[in-house]
């Protein structure tokens, strides 16, 4: 150090212990500070990967009682992964995923029930047979669409499996969101698994004629009664002098409300006729409209791509669901889909159709998980009949799973979807008390243990089939949301009194301006392609196509 | 004895010390350095999305429709054209100023009373804002589980206080579910009104009253010759403040109406959301919010003039 040097030295120390001495922050242990917290906020990132990864981790092996008829569809699942039959779905997807062992695949769910089963289930399963480990990103409904297509846009590759509802299928396929799976299809899958759907769900994942994703979870509305009450013989008589008929399930939505009405008349306010979820922005209105215009004649679209809800079927619909509310528990038009169960299971109301978690709930299967415990238990247990709804059901959207084009891992990501969707294991998900993945595949209806999870659980599970013969679609196209958006508006304000008529004429023009927006001839061309699907319309639907399945 | 230790100023004789080129340009730019962190977030977080918005508005960005082709202004044409846009507008100018007219009054009465000391005043004022602290999503909720029929007790209380059946649908039927909405709001944000008044109050002079005491003034004119002109600029910065948060409600109605019935209670973030995140028509809610942004400007502009204009009393 020279003379120069040391005089610079000695001058920078000076006015830093002269500053110290003063008690100031020196430029010099500013910096120090700044790179210290730089250095300690960079050194957390990975300590709080980690706390976040230990909080996300996939969770073990979750199984039931080996007695129980979970634990032994849980147990046959695994034997038919790790034993076959070799020809099996399952069992192919794990002895080629073992090959990809180490990988993770990122998969998309809806957040809350329906993420436990592969946090609980099916994913520690999956790692256990290969070695793959699973991530489930949660995400609300329309952020399961989303989300995926602003992952797309970016290129991230975020997710592998993505969980859509069937509805968004066009709009992602020929958005290059989503990959077709008929090349891995014939390379790992057992066909006679694909035969195995019922034919109202089979053709769902298709879309110009490829495959784009397994069906997965069979929504099918079905209306469930209290047969106490129905079979009551003083109830029956009344009902037998007053409209010379028998009381029994409805076949007509006329029929429906009068029962409804009839019901509450009598025993009003210990019980009501029906209940329903007409609540704003709750999907009770969309679905119950489509299904009942449907079944009436009504209908979604003329020959120019025009709303045809302006017509006699709307009328007739609107004014049928109005007599219902009418019969219907006080507050019917403010309830959710978990209000209307929580009226349901507790004896308040006589009637309801809705999503098939109802069955298992009414049984009280479903309150035996902690998980769900927010829904009351059952007093009705044992008192609930099953039948189809007047007319034709809607499947209320249900899932598919679908393959993400951006998949940095396509091959592991399909094996571990069609392990996931093959027989034994679609059971054994279907059959979680947690879950919400509901029966979809012929041998679910036709399963004894499934049928032993409960006393009624037969009868259940062959009304679901029943009513997937006769059920109808959502409508599967681009702006399927904004159409569905117009009919809960347009119900909505029909319930707070305004004309069904006028109201109408609201939506159809709102349906109209969706279809200019997304271009007339396009929107032709998936409605058109829609039409083809069995259960598009009340005239094609499973057994009016011969397809009908017989348990 | 202790062993202490002496630091003395160290003395340097010569010429003063001589930077590298780096440390003498980092010291000519210090300034900036520091700043720099600050300046690149606000830009990477605020002032590129609020650009890229401006973009977006301009062109089309939908979910549901390939490709971002330039639109001019068909997207600020959709909102002004919609019927809904425009009755969301309006709704939530008149639910934004009688909910803070109300809670004005509320809160300027209860801080009225609650400037004098009196026995348990502490615990009662820990009471009164409580509301304060719960999140907005909270409150829909429990104002949802109070009205909701047929679960809530609201209407049996009615009943029962009225001898007659009561049957309000209180989130479905007008004029009811405007008032649920102004009720959940008033019971959240009044004690905000009180508190900045209360501040207000209490940075009053003690001896203006005890002079207009003294000069045979009654309470009425004392409260409208000091504590109104005192209270002015509180008046007018509560005032302010609540009206510009007030015009952004959401959650309340996310919960408790979900926009419903039919469109009646859509504000315009609840159309905007709607537009944006349900339909995924993210070009016009992109352009909506732009003029949701020039309306509140203007109310924000015409309020802070006047609450610069508020002269010392």
């Amino acid at each position: 150090m020279n003379d120069r040097e040391k005089r610079d030295f000695q001058a920078g120390l000076e006015a830093e212990v002269d500053a110290f001495m003063r008690g100031e922050t020196t430029r010099r242990n500013f910096i120090t500070r700044f790179g210290q917290m730089t250095g300690m906020l960079a050194a957390s990132a990975p300590i709080l990967g980690m706390m976040t990864g230990w909080a996300l981790a996939q969770q073990k092996l979750e199984l039931a009682d080996a007695t129980s008829p979970l634990g032994q569809a849980q147990a046959a699942a695994l034997k038919a992964s790790k034993e076959g039959p070799a020809e099996g779905s399952a069992f192919r997807a794990v002895e080629a995923a073992k090959a990809h062992a180490g990988v993770t695949i990122n998969m998309t769910y809806e957040a809350g029930l329906q993420a436990l089963d592969p946090r609980n289930f099916s994913g520690p399963m999956w790692e256990q047979l290969t070695g793959m480990k699973s991530n489930v990103v949660e995400l609300s409904n329309p952020d399961q669409y989303s989300k995926a297509v602003a992952e797309h846009i970016a290129g991230s590759g975020a997710y592998d499996v993505l969980d859509i509802s069937p509805a968004w299928t066009p709009s992602l396929a020929d958005g290059g969101v989503i990959a077709p799976l008929d090349d891995y299809i014939a390379k790992y899958m057992n066909p006679a698994d694909l035969e195995d759907y019922h034919p109202l769900y089979k053709a769902l994942p298709t879309y110009k004629g490829k495959i784009w994703g397994f069906f997965d979870d069979g929504d099918m509305f079905a209306l469930y009664y209290r047969k106490d009450i129905f079979e009551d013989p003083k109830m029956m008589e009344a009902y037998q002098t007053k409209f010379n008929a028998k009381l029994g399930p409805p076949k007509t939505w006329e029929e429906y409300a009068q029962i409804a009405q009839f019901i509450t008349d009598q025993m009003a306010p210990k019980v009501y006729g029906a209940g329903h979820f007409r609540k704003a922005g709750s999907p009770g209105n969309q679905f119950d409209f489509l299904q009942q215009y449907r079944a009436n004649g009504g209908k979604l679209f003329g020959d120019d791509m025009k709303a045809g809800l302006v017509s006699d079927a709307g009328v007739k619909t609107l004014t049928n669901m109005l007599a219902a509310n009418k019969a219907s528990i006080p507050g019917n038009n403010e309830l959710d889909a978990v209000s209307l169960w929580a009226a349901f299971l507790t004896g308040k109301v006589a009637m309801i159709y809705s999503w098939p978690p109802s069955g298992r709930m009414a049984a009280n299967y479903s309150q035996s998980a902690t998980a769900i415990n927010f829904i009351p238990q059952s007093q009705i247990a044992g008192k609930v009949g099953y039948a189809v709804v007047p007319g034709n059901p809607e499947h209320a959207t249900g899932y598919n799973k679908a393959l993400s084009a951006d998949s940095p891992n396509r091959e592991a990501a399909y094996l571990f979807m069609q392990w996931a969707c093959s027989p034994p294991v679609s059971l054994a998900r279907c059959m979680l008390p947690y879950a919400l993945r509901d029966p979809y595949r012929i041998s679910h209806f036709k399963s004894e243990l499934y049928g032993a999870l409960f006393p009624s659980a037969k009868e259940y599970l062959a009304n679901l089939n029943n009513s997937a013969n006769v059920g109808l679609l959502d409508p599967i196209m681009p702006g399927a949301q904004d159409y569905f958006l117009s009919i809960d508006r347009m119900c909505t304000a029909v319930w707070a009194g305004a004309d069904p008529k006028a109201s109408l004429e609201t939506a159809a023009a709102e349906w109209n301006e969706t279809t200019d927006r997304l271009g007339m001839e396009s929107q032709k061309a998936f409605y058109t392609e829609f039409l083809k699907l069995p259960g598009a319309t009340a005239d094609n639907t499973v057994e009016k196509l011969g397809m009908a399945v017989t348990l | 004895m202790p062993h202490t230790t002496t630091i003395s100023r160290m003395t340097t004789t010569g010429a003063p010390p001589r930077l590298s080129t780096l440390a003498q340009w980092a010291d000519r730019h210090f300034k900036w350095l520091l700043v720099a962190p600050a300046v690149l977030l606000i830009l990477a977080l605020s002032i590129y999305p609020l650009l890229f918005s401006l973009v977006v508005s301009f062109i089309n960005y939908d979910f549901q429709v390939p490709g971002h082709a330039f639109v001019g202004l068909k997207n600020f044409e959709r909102v002004v054209f919609d019927p809904v846009a425009r009755w969301s507008l309006l709704l939530t100018a008149c639910l934004s100023s009688i909910s803070v007219a109300i809670e004005f009054v509320l809160g300027l009465l209860v801080a009225l009373t609650m400037v004098r000391s009196f026995p348990g005043r502490g615990v009662v004022m820990s009471i009164l804002i409580v509301p304060l602290f719960i999140s907005p999503v909270i409150v829909g909720q429990a104002w949802t589980l109070l009205l909701q029929r047929p679960f809530g007790p609201t209407n049996y209380i009615l009943t029962q206080l009225l001898g007659q059946e009561v049957t309000i649908g209180w989130m479905t039927e007008r004029p009811w579910l405007y008032v649920s909405l102004i009720i959940a709001d008033v019971w959240q944000w009044t004690p905000f009104m009180f508190v900045v008044l209360l501040a207000g109050l209490t940075a009053i002079p003690p001896n203006l009253y005890e002079a207009a005491e003294l000069d045979g003034v009654n309470a009425w004119q004392a409260f409208w010759a000091i504590t109104l002109p005192h209270l002015g600029s509180m008046m007018l910065l509560a005032l302010t403040f609540r009206l510009l948060d007030a015009i952004r409600m959401f959650d309340t109605i996310f919960i408790m109406t979900g926009g419903g019935p039919g469109t009646q209670t859509y504000t315009a973030s609840y159309y905007l959301y709607t537009v944006g995140f349900t339909q995924f028509h993210l070009s016009q809610a992109t352009a909506g919010s732009w003029l949701f942004l020039i309306f509140t400007a203007l109310v924000v502009t015409l309020l802070v003039r006047r609450l610069l204009k508020v002269e010392p009393v």
